[in-house]
């Protein structure tokens, strides 16, 4: 049940889904995979949309070249553990919810532990090989993983429905090369929007997802493109030959 | 056979964004690759790597499916078939 105080802070909202949306929404326990540029404005987000719970992992300390765009940490958090500086802003900015964050490593001998029973994960990571490792949790265990990232002023995400759409696999098979990338805080901002506004219209049952659509930002030229997708039948993490699922339901 | 090329990200710094193409039937994406390095030179060393081979991590989408999985540079194009080729962001 909403409380008083829960109804009159969500209040714009339940008018756009109902009292059952803010519930569904309350009920919900959300993964978000990093808490840098793109974590910092998903978590933001969903925190004062109400997700009843939010997980947030990290396992770095909050640095200078940091603040252009990690915008969940001030010039006083550098040095801290990102985990600490996340939790006490989020939970701040909505005591209502409930705040998990964890300073741990996402690999294959803890991702199990980590992401437990969650509804959503969402991609908030700076590198491949930790996406490729949500994806086949993610597909293992039949959890909806929404995938953001970005570099300069462009930006990609896509809404993955294990079973029911492309997963990073059948999209990204070879990772980008690993690099310092350039970046300004607009861009994780804009991409982590759309992968917040992602999570709330599946939570809440409404509206028409990015499955299989390749959402792309052009910041330079102000545009935004779309790819369709398909799935790759013999992926090796969701198609008929997959062998490598490492990660058990 | 006409089809429709689009590039993304910064390969728009070389290329305008959507581009319609005449080939011989039976044209693969490769020749494709070769015209668009006919117009942009420069667009070569961003796709391609030692010895003229594609950066694996390169994406090159046929009507939404990644040419990986299909016949790679030597894909096939049939008309009214949509290419799309990026390189992934991978920041966050």
């Amino acid at each position: 049940m909403l409380s008083p105080r829960e109804l009159e802070r969500y209040a714009r909202q339940v008018m756009l889904f109902g009292e059952e949306g803010q519930e569904r929404l309350k009920k919900a326990t959300i993964f978000i995979a990093g808490a840098g540029g793109l974590g910092s404005p998903v978590s933001i987000y969903l925190a004062v949309a109400g997700v009843g719970t939010i997980i947030l992992v990290d396992n770095d300390l909050v640095e200078r070249t940091n603040l252009n765009r990690q915008i969940l940490h001030f010039d006083r958090d550098i040095g801290r553990r990102k985990t600490d500086s996340a939790g006490e802003k989020l939970q701040a900015i909505n005591p209502d919810i409930d705040v998990r964050v964890i300073d741990a490593t996402i690999d294959a001998d803890s991702i199990d532990r980590l992401v437990g029973k969650a509804d959503g994960i969402v991609d908030a990571m700076d590198n491949f090989p930790t996406r490729y490792l949500l994806n086949e949790k993610a597909c293992a265990a039949d959890i909806p993983f929404f995938h953001g990232a970005i570099r300069g002023l462009y930006g990609q995400v896509t809404t993955i429905l294990p079973g029911r759409t492309a997963c990073l696999k059948c999209i990204f098979p070879n990772p980008p090369p690993k690099e310092v990338f350039p970046v300004v805080g607009m861009t994780p901002g804009l991409i982590g929007m759309v992968q917040a506004t992602e999570v709330l219209k599946y939570i809440v049952g409404s509206g028409d997802l990015l499955a299989n659509r390749l959402f792309l930002w052009d910041g330079m030229r102000a545009c935004v493109d779309e790819i369709a997708l398909e799935n790759n039948p013999s992926c090796s993490v969701c198609g008929k030959n997959r062998n490598s699922i490492r990660v058990e339901k | 056979m006409r089809v429709k090329v689009r590039l993304f990200a910064i390969l728009r710094e070389y290329l305008p964004k959507e581009l319609e193409m005449e080939l011989e039937g039976g044209a693969t994406v490769r020749e494709v690759l070769n015209r668009l390095f006919g117009m942009a030179p420069a667009l070569r060393s961003e796709l391609t790597g030692e010895a003229g081979v594609l950066k694996e991590y390169v994406i090159i989408l046929k009507n939404g499916r990644n040419i990986d999985f299909l016949e790679g540079p030597e894909t096939v194009l049939e008309e009214g078939d949509a290419i799309g080729i990026f390189p992934p962001a991978g920041g966050g």
